[in-house]
This record gives C-alpha cells, sequence and structure tokens, in this order.
C-alpha cells in the first residue's frame, strides 16, 4: 500500500512540474523523437549556423534536434554506457583519442556516405571499417605571444626541442593530460615523437619550469600572455588560436593576431561521426550524415568550431589562410594504441611531474 | 509528543518516492550497466592504494576548509541576519552570491584578484573553498541565530560572566545544531569539490570526484570509478549522520521568532557589527569587482561592446540562444527547483523531528551530497534520458538533477530550525483544545515559513549556478547562463572573455535579485517591520 501511495504522489508531482514547464519556457515544446526527428549527440563545441539546419529540412524533411553530451570524453562515456539502446540517432565530435574505446564497445552501426569520396585522401580511408565518417580534424600546436618574445628579446621557438631550453625556463604553460582533451593531445605528440624518451622529455621540461594548468581556459586566459592576464608567452592551444583572436576581437578588429603558433610537434585530432546503433531514426542518421559532409556544412565549419574541413577542395576563410598554423607533418598515433595504453601514460606522466 | 498529528508520521512518503524514483533507481541502472561485463570486479580498484591516498588527502582538506568557512562565516551570520542596518537585507544576499559563481569564474576571480602572489594548491583551494561555502553557514547558522533573544546571554553577564564567556558558554551551544549541520554540509562540498580543486589546486589536492571524472571521461574505467564513487557515498553518508546526530544532542533550548534588534548602542560593539558587515562586502564583493572590470576592458582601453554585443554575439549559430532566452531558461529552471526541493526537502526535514523510521528518511534525504555528479548525471542519462523512460523533451530533467542537489540544502536549513522550536507551544495548544495539526501550525508554523522560504532561496541559486548536470543533460538550443558562459570561455579572444564576464555579472544579479525577493517573502512580520525601519 505504501508503494502504490508514493507511485500516485510521484505521478502527481511529475504531471505538476510537467505542466508547470510547459507554461513556463516555449523551447520545451519540441515533439519526441518522431520518424521525421534526429537527434545528433554534439560535444559542447558542436556550433553550426542555423542556415545551415533549417536547410537539412527543407532539403531532406529531418527536424535535427541537437542535445549536449557535455565535454567529448564524458559524452563517449555516455554513449559507451548506453550502447545498443542509445540517447541519441548520430554522435558527432569522437576523435581518434576516444575512438577505439566506443567500438570496443559497439557503438556505432556501419554507415559508408556517399559523400566520403570527396573527403582528404588522408583522411577517406580512416573509417574503422566503415562504422564512422571523419568530418573535420585540428592540430593541437605550441601558440606563442609574440610581443612577450620580442620585448624579452628571445626569438619564437621552432621545434618541441626547443622548449626544454633554457631560453625559454617558466615561458611554458601545458595543460593536465588527465583533464584537458588538448593536454592529452601535447602529451600524445611528445610520445609520437620521441617514443621511449618521451617520459624524459618531459622531466626536461619539468625542469625547465613548466606551468601545469588543469583546463584550456584556466591555461589560455589565465596564464597566456596572448589570452588573458598571465605572464608566460608559450600555451598548449590549437594551429586555429590566432584566428580565433582575430575573429573574436573587439570592432575595429586588428589587422594581424598578437599570437602565432609552431607548426612542429602538432598533434592532429580528427572528429568524426556515426549512426548509433539501435538508433530509433537510423535513415535519418544516415542524412544528417550526409548534410555534415555536404559543401555548404564543411564550409561553414572553419569559422563555426576553428577546426578545418575534412572534405576537399572547401573554400577557407581568409583569416584561416592568413594566420592559421598550416601544418605539414602533424604527429599521430593509432587509436587502437592510444586505447590500449593511455592509462599506463597517463600514470607515467604523472610520475614524472609529481602530480 | 502526544498529540502528534497523524500526518506528521507520514510526510516521509513524498520525499521517499522522489529519492527512489530519481536517486536509487538511475544509480542502480549505472550500476547493473556497469557491472554487467563478464569478469568485471569492484573488490580489485578498492585494494589499489591510490584510493585511499586520495581519500586522506581530501579529508585534510576539507576538514581546513570546513573550519575556515565556520570561523568567517559565524560573525557575518550574526550581523547579517540578527542586527538591523541600512543595507542588511542586500548584504544578507550578497553573501549567497559566491555560492552560484561557476567554478571557472571564481576561479579566473581568485587568480586576476591575488595573482602569483598565492600559488595554486592546497592554501589557494581552501580560501576558494571557505569563499563559495560562506553562504552555507550563514544561511544555515544565520536562521538559528534570528531566532535568538539574547536574554540567556544577559543573565549570565548579569552573574558576572563576561561577554566572550557568555557567548561561548551560553550562545555557542544554542547553535550548536546549526552550526554542526553547516559544518557537515561544508565538509561534504569541499570534500567532493570538482571544479576548483582542478582549476586551483595540485596533486595535494586531489579528490575522490575528481578522480571519479578521470576515470569516466579520460579512462572509460567504468568499474574502478564505481568503486571510488562508492567509497564517497559511504564516507559523505558517514559525515552527514555524524552532523545529524551531533545536532540532535544539542541542548533543547527554547527559542522563537524575535526579529531584528538595533545595532548595539554602545560605540566598541556598534563598530565591530559595523566593521563585520563593512568586511562581509568587501570578501564577497572583491572577486565580483574583477569581474566587472573584466567585463569594462578591451584591447584598448575600457569598453562597453562586451555588454552590447550580450544580444548579439553568436547570432545566427546554434551555439547560444539569445542571452535573455538564456536568463529565461535559467529563470525557469530555478523557480522549478526552488518548488521542488522546497516541498520535497520541507517534508524530509520535518520527518526528521517526525517520531519513528521517518527520521531515517528525513537522514537519508541527505545522501544526494555524497554521490558524484558524474555518477548521478550518467545514471539519470541512462534512466531518464532514452526509451522506455524519455524525458530529455520535457526539459525536466536538470530541475530534478537540480532538486537533488538542493534537497539536502534545505534539509539541513529547515530541520535545525525546526528541532530548537518551542515544543511547548505545541501543548499549550492542545490543552487549551486546539486540534493536533492546529496545534502544530501554531507551534512550528512561523518557523517553518522562514526556513522554507529561506532555503528555496537557497535551492533556486544552486540551480541558478550549477554547471555539470546542466551541460550533461540540457540540450543545445536551451543552455544555462552559467553553460554559456563556461562556452564562451571555451574559445580564444578577449570577446569571449569580456562576453563571458558580463554574462558572469549578470548571473550575479540575477541571484541577488532573486534572494532578496525571496527573503522579503520569508521574512516574519516582525523582520519585515523593522528591515523597511
Amino acid at each position: 500500500m505504501h508503494v502504490r501511495s508514493s507511485a500516485v504522489l510521484v505521478t502527481g508531482l511529475v504531471i505538476a512540474t510537467l505542466l508547470s514547464a510547459c507554461g513556463g519556457s516555449g523551447d520545451e515544446e519540441v515533439p519526441s523523437a518522431g520518424p521525421s526527428t534526429v537527434r545528433l549527440l554534439a560535444h559542447d563545441s558542436f556550433v553550426v549556423s542555423e542556415d545551415l539546419v533549417a536547410q537539412l529540412l527543407d532539403d531532406t524533411g529531418v527536424t535535427l534536434e541537437i542535445v549536449s553530451g557535455s565535454d567529448a570524453g564524458t559524452m563517449v562515456a555516455g554513449a559507451v554506457l548506453a550502447a545498443g539502446n542509445p540517447t541519441a540517432d548520430v554522435m558527432f565530435g569522437v576523435d581518434n583519442t576516444l575512438v577505439s574505446r566506443a567500438l570496443e564497445a559497439d557503438v556505432f552501426k556501419p554507415y559508408t556516405s556517399p559523400e566520403l569520396d570527396w573527403v582528404l585522401p588522408a583522411l577517406r580511408d580512416d573509417t574503422s571499417a566503415g562504422m564512422v565518417t571523419p568530418i573535420d580534424y585540428g592540430d593541437v600546436c605550441i601558440n606563442v605571444a609574440d610581443s612577450v618574445l620580442a620585448d624579452a628579446g628571445v626569438p619564437a621557438p621552432t621545434t618541441l626541442d626547443d622548449l626544454v631550453d633554457p631560453t625559454y625556463r617558466d615561458m611554458l604553460v601545458v595543460e593536465d593530460p588527465g583533464t584537458s582533451s588538448p593536454g592529452l593531445a601535447f602529451m600524445l605528440a611528445t610520445i609520437a615523437r620521441y617514443g621511449d624518451g618521451w617520459q624524459e622529455y618531459w622531466a626536461a621540461l619539468r625542469d625547465n619550469g613548466v606551468s601545469v594548468a588543469a583546463s584550456w581556459t584556466d591555461a589560455y586566459f589565465g596564464e597566456f600572455a596572448g589570452g588573458g592576464d598571465g605572464d608566460r608567452a608559450l600555451v598548449v592551444s590549437y594551429a586555429t588560436s590566432p584566428p580565433a583572436e582575430i575573429v573574436y576581437a573587439e570592432d575595429p578588429k586588428p589587422e594581424a593576431p598578437s599570437t602565432s603558433s609552431m607548426t612542429d610537434g602538432c598533434y592532429r585530432q580528427v572528429e568524426y561521426a556515426g549512426v548509433l546503433a539501435g538508433a530509433a531514426n537510423p535513415t535519418g542518421a544516415q542524412q544528417v550524415i550526409d548534410w555534415l559532409l555536404s559543401e555548404s556544412v564543411q564550409a561553414d565549419v572553419p569559422l563555426s568550431m576553428f577546426v578545418f574541413p575534412a572534405r576537399e577542395g572547401t573554400p577557407l576563410p581568409q583569416v584561416f589562410t592568413d594566420f592559421a598554423g598550416s601544418v605539414d607533418d602533424a604527429l599521430q598515433l593509432p587509436p587502437d594504441e592510444v586505447a590500449a595504453n593511455l592509462s599506463t601514460w597517463l600514470t607515467d606522466w604523472g610520475t614524472v611531474m609529481g602530480r | 509528543m502526544s498529540s502528534t498529528p497523524v500526518w506528521l508520521r507520514w510526510t516521509w512518503v513524498v520525499p521517499a518516492a522522489f529519492l527512489t524514483v530519481f536517486l536509487v533507481y538511475p544509480l542502480v541502472v549505472l550500476v547493473a550497466t556497469v557491472t554487467s561485463g563478464a569478469g568485471v570486479s569492484l573488490i580489485d580498484p578498492l585494494l589499489a592504494p591510490t584510493i585511499w591516498q586520495v581519500t586522506a588527502l581530501a579529508t585534510v582538506q576539507a576538514l581546513v576548509s570546513t573550519a575556515l568557512a565556520v570561523v568567517v562565516g559565524l560573525p557575518l551570520a550574526n550581523v547579517v541576519s540578527r542586527y538591523r542596518f541600512r543595507g542588511r537585507a542586500v548584504a544578507q544576499a550578497l553573501v549567497t552570491v559566491p555560492f552560484v559563481l561557476p567554478t571557472v569564474v571564481v576561479a579566473l576571480a581568485f587568480r586576476s584578484l591575488l595573482g602569483s602572489g598565492v600559488p595554486q594548491g592546497f592554501v589557494l583551494v581552501v580560501l576558494a573553498h571557505a569563499y563559495v561555502n560562506l553562504a552555507v553557514v550563514a544561511r544555515i547558522v544565520g536562521a538559528q541565530w534570528v531566532q535568538h533573544s539574547g536574554d540567556y546571554e544577559s543573565v549570565a553577564r548579569t552573574l558576572g560572566a563576561s561577554r566572550w564567556r557568555a557567548f561561548v558558554d551560553v550562545t555557542l551551544p544554542s547553535l550548536r545544531s546549526a552550526i554542526a549541520s553547516s559544518a557537515a554540509v561544508v565538509f561534504v562540498f569541499s570534500f567532493t569539490s570538482l571544479g576548483i580543486v582542478l582549476l586551483l589546486g595540485d596533486p595535494t589536492t586531489r579528490t575522490l570526484e575528481s578522480q571519479i571524472l578521470r576515470q569516466t571521461s579520460v579512462l572509460l574505467d567504468f568499474p574502478g570509478a564505481a568503486a571510488t564513487a562508492l567509497v564517497q557515498l559511504v564516507i559523505v553518508t558517514a559525515v552527514l549522520l555524524g552532523g545529524a546526530v551531533a545536532a540532535r544532542r544539542s541542548p533543547a533550548r527554547r527559542l522563537q521568532p524575535v526579529g531584528l534588534r538595533p545595532l548595539p548602542s554602545r560605540l566598541g560593539a556598534r563598530t565591530a557589527v559595523l566593521l563585520t558587515a563593512i568586511a562581509a562586502f568587501v570578501i564577497v564583493l572583491a572577486p565580483v569587482a574583477a569581474l566587472v572590470a573584466a567585463s569594462l576592458r578591451g584591447g584598448s582601453g575600457w569598453t562597453l561592446s562586451w555588454w552590447a554585443s550580450l544580444g548579439s554575439i553568436d547570432a545566427g549559430t546554434t551555439r547560444l540562444g539569445s542571452p535573455l532566452q538564456a536568463v529565461l531558461t535559467s529563470l525557469g529552471y530555478a523557480g522549478l527547483t526552488a518548488a521542488v526541493a522546497a516541498v520535497i526537502g520541507g517534508l524530509a526535514a520535518i520527518a526528521v523531528i517526525a517520531p519513528g523510521r521517518a527520521r531515517a528518511v528525513g537522514l537519508l534525504a541527505l545522501v544526494p551530497l555524497g554521490v558524484s555528479a558524474a555518477t548521478l548525471g550518467l545514471g539519470i542519462l541512462l534512466a531518464f534520458g532514452r526509451p522506455p523512460w524519455d524525458l530529455r523533451a520535457t526539459g525536466l530533467l536538470i530541475p530534478i538533477a537540480h532538486s537533488l542537489v538542493a534537497v539536502p540544502l534545505v534539509v539541513a536549513v529547515v530541520a535545525p530550525g525546526l528541532r530548537s522550536t518551542d515544543t511547548r507551544l505545541m501543548s499549550v495548544a492542545s490543552t487549551l483544545g486546539a486540534h493536533a495539526t492546529r496545534a502544530f501550525w501554531t507551534a512550528y508554523g512561523p518557523v517553518l515559513r522562514v526556513v522554507i522560504v529561506g532555503s528555496a532561496a537557497l535551492a533556486g541559486a544552486v540551480s541558478l549556478g550549477e554547471f555539470g548536470a546542466a551541460t550533461f543533460l540540457g540540450r543545445a538550443a536551451g543552455p544555462t547562463v552559467p553553460v554559456q558562459i563556461v562556452r564562451l570561455l571555451g574559445r580564444p579572444g578577449e570577446q569571449s572573455l569580456g562576453v563571458a564576464a558580463a554574462l558572469a555579472v549578470v548571473l550575479v544579479l540575477l541571484t541577488l535579485v532573486l534572494v532578496l525577493i525571496v527573503d522579503r517573502l520569508g521574512a516574519t512580520p516582525s523582520t519585515r517591520r523593522s528591515g523597511t525601519a
């Protein structure tokens, strides 16, 4: 009897809050996933022009509902736990450090988009046997506050080796690879570059006064001289951070950013999309992947998310061609090697850095 | 309590049902999912030394944070909740502000204020924890202190006790239950802290919560995360039960709402009260002032463009929606959370004072504080984010998650107030022939009204400032203000920093207005009269 009365009370409560929620704000009246609605699970950094979402509806009849999955790691964790009975139809933003964990858990259902033929040859085969589709890529690079170095009369570093030179003592801030995605990418870059010697490299960085921040925000705005109030001249960020400095500057925009990126020792992050196994609307999910690779969405990607489009020949905005670091030989590690060793590497990194 | 009304024995049913559906069920689903794989063991991770090293570190850190918050919070509670002076209501609302600021904002403000003077690590983390938790001490202790007439101190002083002695022997014991409750809550917040520990800490300030995040989101080591979460849950539950037991042992002092008192006439005492009030303003406002400055600073001197672009930033994209919409979204969630948490938490607190098994349920309502936010977020997502129970489109998941965080706070505020209420009033009323229910309201009604409204304000504030669940369970189209702030701070450019700072100032103002309004509604007739004087 107790059970029944609690059930009645809960139902009443839920209905009451439901009613007040509907009355409260207009944006909640989205229909639940029907055949024409596709739920796109994406990390917090996903953004696209609303015009393109409207165009998707016009062209295919698909209504896109974006559900947020926090940061990429937490999103993938949720997707892995919900594998087979997912919380969305399609997932965007799983990258090459996380993708093998998702594949192991059978998160995806195979799909090969006809648009894949247009993808850059270097990325085209990178589909984990047709499970995921590359959508964009970005390079994690050392960023330099040029004027700070100029004032100190020091040339900008050009290689990873330079960073352990006493010239750059107390100048570099990196992010903790255990809590930050660019921090993790930078650690992987050092492993890709130095192999078994990567821990010695970090010991040298430590002895040269490297600072470790918990997050990109804290490193870039808190400690980096080029982003905010900090006093460090070098930071781990993205090759596209300098153009972002222009786009997100006060009007009138400066002619050139006060920062630049070092093009050696960059780690390439590729972001994929995939149809989720057990999706309520698999056909719509496939249409959304085609749409993500379409010319118009790919052209929108640089200024929306500050990454490079995967589709070959997509025109880049001028601020990118002028100021984004142009990386020819980005470092990468095979996803399955990352998955197999990540835990050990993080522990080793913590041991070297005393963290 | 021979004349206890019958319904009092059943108030526990509603909070019990709420917690079963939205706390226990998601956790069961999560544990079942995690342990469904072959050869999964929760024992192995428990044998690793790291988990216990982190537990020891976090315990020390949380003890120091709590001590500092209580030492600074007590004089604050005394001044802003008891004395009548110009600006008192604003001061009381201001104390709540640090509690709602997203931790990333607190961290940036602390950094710009203290520079490299205080290095990242233990000291900075403890300072930040004390700062954000001042509201917990000031609110919970203040709610009890305002009912304190000071008659006993006068008697003690007349009998020759020194001012200090009267405070230690008379005042402190009568506040013991509130101090114990608030200290337990602050300890739990500091022990389970995530954002501040990540942003301002170093290896000596790790918490189990930060371990859980790494195990979940970086390593995808779910059994390890589950074991860590279990240890945290057990420790937090033990602390909260300990706090509740300590609170119950406090002497049965008879307290009644007495309203605000004028400032002391003696110059020394008057100065002390005013200095405390000023110190409160300075402590709370310094980081806020840093935010205001950041919202007005451009590449070439002072600028209003960040404020001007609040309405237009990222227009036409799926990222932000308009700031006005975010404000409305946040306010809607805050209102729902305040209502749900006040009802659920209030009933749970009443259950605490009711006889019998109901008390256990009241104490269990404190448990959500110990459940890791990441764990709870994943659990709710698995339980209510997909068929057959897909509540995402209803927009209810966020206020429900916020309510789970806020209910323990409501219990912590309401229970000490009820416990110290003069139960003789109830006996008198019954003796005079009042119905049991009527007698209950005669005794408890005035106190209930003050503490429930006050705790609803705190619950609303929790919702306004909450980030984790809002980003985890939210939909991109309707982000809350803290989620917008953190997203802006996730990309380069002076505009990102400036507009984020402006939005943080908006959040501060929203909180102030919300808390001022609710405090006003909750004021007893006597305090309201004196408040306008």
